[in-house]
């Protein structure tokens, strides 16, 4: 009985984490295309929490270890996963709140990491994987990435340079819509494998399902809603972060740096060097401001790479301090979960104050929490962008224009 | 474990060279494709240009097939 209630506590964890990461990581699709005006913001998510959903249907085989090499899968227990999933949830969201693109991969590790560290000591942890798995490609992925979107931009505007742009916008937006679906496709197979992968899991070490098989349908159909419902509620915090924080989007530029994430993306999938997408992602955006010549704001930059360095060491610690009292039974559990839900409220409480919605993403390049603007004045604000005028529309009547 | 450096150098350069010239593909194409629009406005032909543009969007739009093959596991 008590197992039971374990298990079914670490499926509900598991696919809030999926959640997370779908909102986390819609804007690593979409936050381009939202940007240029290729998509409309509501449809950009649509099309998005669609192509998640199928590329979770899609994927096949699922990840047999959630251990990635940084531990012995032995360690792996039932609290560990579920404290790990907690790190991860936590760090996801408190990123979300300052509008920081991160890695929900390198979340999920940090948080599991964390746990272990907790329950069988700092020398079980390989810390070289450490180092190759996370901290080289996480310099890697925006390097390759954002070389391959300079040049691309650079040629995109040199070739098109007589082009009246009202033929090459139309154009180069169709062609940023087919990149952006295709980012999300993978998106899709890739993440909601996780989800299905942590969730088999538990399912096998309760003695539930039989080790060896893979997920049953019914868990291949909640992680991909559960990953698309993230994606559709799509995470305008990191949304506006990308597509108007680190450097302005001309659509050439859109075009070209979306060619860039999604032949980067399949290429470490295919070629054997894994590559975070939002960390090729965001260097795609950050190279094609170079590219253009464009003035990117480092210091948005900066703070990103930051939260890059900070994802394991802050998931972590949430995942440490949570598998001290996940190992406590029912009553740790229950504990988590009203600390997990304080948590949330919180988090979202605090993200209010300065609300960002579909219908303001684009309309500032700031993501605000404590500072600046006071709410009654946000998003109109003229403080925040001089360049656009005073509106004093409601953001309903603004969706419908 | 060492670093697989090969595989590293391997994903940077097919990532740098397909995203160069998907992007050369699908500029020029538009580039022609609007030469084309620009000319029979003038009332020219532009039918020979109008084609090679849309070979070359064509050869893009093969491109993202393939990266969508990649993508799908049951197609391989």
């Amino acid at each position: 009985m008590t197992e039971l209630f374990v298990v079914i506590t670490v499926i509900a964890v598991a696919l809030i984490f999926d959640f997370t990461n779908g909102f986390h990581d819609s804007a690593n699709a979409m936050a381009g295309p939202v940007a240029t005006g290729a998509f409309k913001p509501r449809t950009a998510v649509i099309l998005g929490a669609c192509l998640n959903l199928v590329g979770a249907c899609l994927s096949t085989e699922v990840a047999k270890t959630i251990s990635g090499g940084f531990f012995d899968d032995q360690l792996i227990t039932v609290p560990i996963i579920l404290a790990g999933l907690l790190g991860a949830i936590i760090w996801n969201l408190m990123t979300w709140l300052f509008g920081l693109p991160s890695s929900s991969s390198h979340a999920l590790f940090g948080g599991l990491i964390g746990a272990v560290i907790v329950g069988a000591g700092i020398a079980s942890v390989h810390g070289w994987v450490i180092v190759s798995k996370v901290l080289l490609p996480a310099i890697v992925a925006p390097l390759v990435a954002g070389i391959a979107a300079a040049w691309a931009t650079r040629l995109a505007y040199r070739i098109t340079r007589k082009t009246p742009s009202a033929h090459s916008n139309t154009g180069f937006k169709h062609g940023q819509a087919f990149t952006a679906s295709m980012v999300a496709l993978a998106h899709g197979t890739s993440d909601g494998q996780k989800t299905m992968g942590v969730i088999t899991l538990v399912l096998i070490a309760a003695g539930l399902q039989e080790s060896g098989t893979g997920p049953q349908l019914w868990v291949i159909i909640a992680a991909g809603i559960a990953i698309g419902l993230g994606t559709y509620s799509g995470g305008w915090r990191i949304m506006r972060t990308m597509g108007r924080g680190i450097v302005e989007i001309e659509t050439p530029q859109g075009a070209a740096s979306g060619a860039a994430t999604s032949a980067t993306i399949l290429a470490s999938a295919h070629l054997g060097f894994g590559l975070s997408t939002t960390h090729v992602s965001t260097g795609s955006i950050l190279g094609s401001g170079v590219g253009r010549g464009a003035e990117v704001r480092w210091r948005v930059a900066s703070r990103m790479a930051f939260a890059w360095l900070l994802t394991l060491p802050g998931a972590g610690l949430v995942g440490g301090l949570t598998a001290l009292l996940a190992d406590q039974g029912v009553f740790g559990v229950i504990a988590l979960m009203v600390l997990l839900a304080v948590a949330c409220l919180v988090i979202y409480m605090l993200s209010r104050r300065h609300k960002i919605t579909h219908a303001n993403v684009t309309d500032s390049h700031e993501v605000l929490v404590f500072t600046a603007a006071t709410p009654t004045t946000y998003p109109n604000d003229p403080r925040l962008d001089p360049a656009k005028p005073k509106k004093a529309k409601k953001p309903k009547a603004k969706s419908a224009a | 474990m060492r670093i697989d450096w090969a595989a590293l150098g391997v994903v940077a350069v097919v990532s740098i060279m397909s995203s160069v010239i998907f992007t050369i593909l699908l500029a020029t194409g538009i580039r022609l494709v609007s030469i084309a629009k620009i000319k029979s406005n003038e009332g020219g032909s532009g039918t020979a240009i109008v084609s090679a543009g849309y070979v070359l969007l064509g050869i893009a739009g093969l491109l993202v097939l393939y990266g969508l093959y990649l993508i799908v596991p049951q197609f391989h």
